[in-house]
């Protein structure tokens, strides 16, 4: 049996059973290498469910649309083991409780998409644990290693150009499973820190207020880089901050519910070389 | 006569120590460049990155951040809190070409009018060197607002 068969039965077996009030996953998108998430109700819909190698969207964002968690019941949704972690991280953030939410794991290696044994995100914590150790041996990215040997004159402009495309859409925003502020700072007008219309001091702005959010809690999934109508590498961004707080304080983010946010948190013998 | 660059060079200090080092460095009579405004808060956790971006935004040449040294922080652990976001927002700072001469962090105490006078010395020589911030003030002038600062 196919990897989608076997949750297609699975979900129709959640969903008939009453253990879940919904499954959330992959449906078939607009071109063939999309997909669009569905939101399954019913048994007899789960042949909407897809999973393959294009099922790449991190999809715990929609846990937390208002209500949804609400009446206490459980929800079933594919995660592969970033959405895992930022399932994790949500729970460290006291936007939900892991216990209802009922984890489909999988992992797309190449053209495998193959399934992650376990049931609840905390049954997934030597796989996150194996993950830090390989993301510590990452090598790296080939645009950012060439980006931190340019002088910050060229670093500048190489950021002023791809920002100068950037139409404050805040698709980045939207997409991202960290971004459930109810207000967020930009929407602010009193004071209103960043500039809103869609020049390049505005752009710049934003997307450096939004990564230095994200510091720590991004599990790069992927998902603002693939919103980006502008194709702006905001992945790179995330990166090179999850580089920092991995190095400086061995923060791999999204391990458990309990783990602290790393900037709300500290150690007296923290790094500050840089300090003067 | 080409006159010389007066960069504007704007400090975030905590009222406990960096701004009483301040203070002291005036009461001593201590000499240092008028070229630094000083904005004081109430503790260095108060100091949010996007004060940074604001002072830039408004045309600052330069941004030094100062507060308490570890272990003296007037609310026990505002400092280290700080630091933390600090070292996140400096490597992002420098990811996105912002030169490393131009936003400084220190930990100045009371007690220290000196170091203040002499940091400020320092860093309004090394802005100097490298002149006012072009690409930023360039899109500065995108917007139509003139930088006010």
């Amino acid at each position: 049996m196919s990897i989608q068969e076997h949750y297609r039965s699975r979900a129709k077996e959640l969903l008939s059973s009453g253990t879940v009030k919904m499954v959330i996953g992959y449906g078939t998108g607009s071109t063939p290498d999309r997909r669009r998430p569905v939101f399954i109700t019913s048994p007899d819909e789960t042949d909407r469910l897809v999973l393959d190698k294009a099922c790449r969207t991190n999809l715990s964002g929609y846990l937390l649309r208002e209500g949804l968690l609400s009446d206490q019941k459980q929800v079933a949704v594919f995660f592969n083991l970033d959405g895992v972690r930022s399932l994790n991280i949500l729970a460290a953030e006291s936007q939900l409780e892991t216990a209802q939410v009922l984890v489909l794991g999988f992992r797309i290696e190449g053209e495998e998409v193959t399934a992650l044994q376990g049931e609840r995100a905390a049954d997934f914590k030597s796989l996150i644990a194996a993950a830090k150790e390989q993301r510590k041996s990452q090598p790296p990215h080939e645009l950012q290693e060439k980006l931190e040997a340019m002088t910050p004159k060229e670093r500048f402009s190489f950021w002023e150009a791809e920002f100068s495309r950037c139409i404050k859409c805040y698709a980045c925003r939207q997409a991202c499973p960290m971004c459930w502020c109810r207000r967020c700072v930009v929407d602010n007008n009193q004071p209103q820190w960043v500039n809103t219309s869609s020049h390049t001091l505005g752009n710049l702005e934003w997307n450096l207020l939004r990564a230095f959010h994200l510091a720590g809690r991004c599990v790069e999934c992927g998902n603002c880089s693939r919103a980006c109508p502008a194709d702006i590498p905001l992945h790179l961004l995330n990166r090179r901050m999850s580089d920092e707080v991995q190095g400086s304080f061995d923060h791999y983010p999204g391990m458990d519910e309990a783990q602290e946010p790393v900037l709300a948190s500290f150690r007296k013998d923290d790094p500050e070389t840089f300090i003067l | 006569m080409s006159e010389v660059f007066e960069p504007k060079i704007v400090a975030f200090v905590c009222t406990y120590c960096t701004y009483a080092g301040a203070d002291l460095a005036g009461t001593s009579r201590l000499k240092y460049p008028s070229n630094v405004r000083i904005v004081r808060l109430p503790c260095t956790g108060r100091i949010s990155p996007m004060f940074i971006l604001k002072a830039l935004q408004k045309g600052a040449d330069g941004v030094l951040v100062s507060g308490c040294h570890p272990g003296d922080c007037h609310f026990d652990h505002g400092n280290y809190h700080a630091r933390r976001r600090w070292t996140v927002f400096n490597s992002l700072l420098q990811f996105a070409g912002v030169p490393e001469e131009r936003v400084k962090f220190s930990w100045i105490s009371a007690a220290e009018g000196i170091k203040f006078a002499e940091l400020i010395r320092e860093i309004t020589e090394d802005i100097r060197k490298i002149g006012p911030f072009e690409e930023y003030h360039k899109l500065i002038a995108e917007t139509g607002s003139a930088a006010p600062l």
